[in-house]
């Protein structure tokens, strides 16, 4: 088993590393040598989507995955997500390795298909709908809602990634999606395929407490 | 943020896309404050795998923007991807280019769309192209 990075933070700003963040890391363990393989003798331009403590990220740096020669972006909304990243990688003494944490909603301020490995823990938990970005950094509980609440299905951000990946992944690039049940997965990757020709894998799923939890690999075999 | 990283960022307004003018962004050389982080190593293998995939034009464009004017007009080209093979000037060009694309950060400072004109800023080294709610 592939080591877990050391968090310490301040949970009532970022999302606390649970069942999912750990399905995700799990998921991007089995696949190692896959991702090293696809990505070997060149650069991969990695982002993580909603980081919040920053474990995943710091994961990838810690165990080199997909490979090492690897940029690093963390992409989130929330202000106090891109500081405790920064700050994760620094306890786990990841300096070393090329990583920018980035404010931005999803993929919208990056360069269309640059990215090669796309991950994300979304906020898959269904909800009459996604809450609005709070005005201030001060907002400490309305920052945590926008990390949990998917609106419809929970499937409302989640969505928006997957109807961009075209646009958003390199054309070798993956993806890395983490479902809950009431996501209705399977129904999903059926109609990624249909619709945007993406194949997909189901890589890890667990029963955790009420939900049962699966990560989706999407890719293009070409 | 480091400065590779403007290779990869555009504006986030959705109707930019369609712009060539949306990337890179113009950073205002007058406003941005630089600092250089030693803390990655240079590692010519991989520098030689970013040059492969860096958009060289966007990079003269920011380094000018932020007062660096020396850089050669084309990528730099090297007789060999082993490392051990390169001779001795080539060395000194990946050295610079190291100092430049991975070392400096730019810790504050501000950019704009050159097809909007939408102006982003960076804080404590964080870059936000979060958009207001209004262009969003």
């Amino acid at each position: 088993m592939l080591p877990t990075p050391y968090v310490k933070c301040d949970y009532s700003k970022v999302y606390e590393p649970s069942e999912d963040s750990f399905l995700l890391l799990d998921a991007l363990e089995e696949d190692k040598q896959y991702l090293q393989q696809k990505f070997q003798n060149q650069l991969a331009v990695v982002c993580e989507l909603g980081p919040g403590s920053g474990i995943v990220t710091t994961f990838l740096m810690q165990n080199e995955i997909p490979i090492k020669n690897s940029l690093y972006f963390a992409v989130d909304i929330n202000p106090w997500a891109l500081e405790t990243t920064l700050d994760t990688a620094k306890r786990n003494s990841c300096e070393k390795y090329f990583m920018d944490p980035v404010r931005s909603s999803l993929c919208s301020s990056f360069r269309n298909n640059e990215i090669d490995l796309l991950v994300f823990n979304p906020p898959y938990v269904p909800a009459e709908e996604v809450p609005l970005i709070p005005k201030s950094k001060e907002y400490i509980d309305e920052w945590l809602d926008l990390a949990l609440l998917g609106g419809k299905d929970g499937m409302d951000v989640t969505q928006i990634v997957l109807d961009n990946l075209n646009q958003t992944l390199s054309t070798k690039g993956i993806a890395y999606i983490l479902f809950c049940a009431r996501n209705k997965p399977e129904e999903v990757v059926k109609l990624m395929k249909k619709k945007y020709n993406w194949d997909s894998k189901l890589i890890v799923h667990r029963k955790a407490g009420w939900e049962v939890l699966s990560v989706y690999r999407f890719y293009k075999d070409i | 943020m480091k400065f590779l990283t403007t290779n990869f960022l555009k504006c986030s307004v959705r109707t930019c896309d369609t712009s060539n003018d949306s990337f890179p962004l113009q950073y205002d050389g007058s406003k941005c404050e630089l600092v250089q982080d030693e803390s990655i190593e240079l590692n010519p293998e991989f520098l030689l795998n970013i040059l492969d995939r860096v958009d060289w034009d966007a990079v003269l464009s920011v380094a000018a923007d932020l007062g660096n004017t020396t850089l050669p007009p084309n990528k730099p080209v090297f007789s060999s991807t082993s490392v051990d093979e390169l001779n001795e000037d080539e060395q000194a060009v990946l050295r610079d280019l190291h100092v430049l694309l991975v070392q400096t950060n730019i810790v504050e400072g501000e950019m704009k769309c050159k097809n909007c004109g939408h102006i982003y800023y960076i804080k404590n080294s964080i870059p936000n192209l979060l958009l207001p709610p209004h262009l969003a």
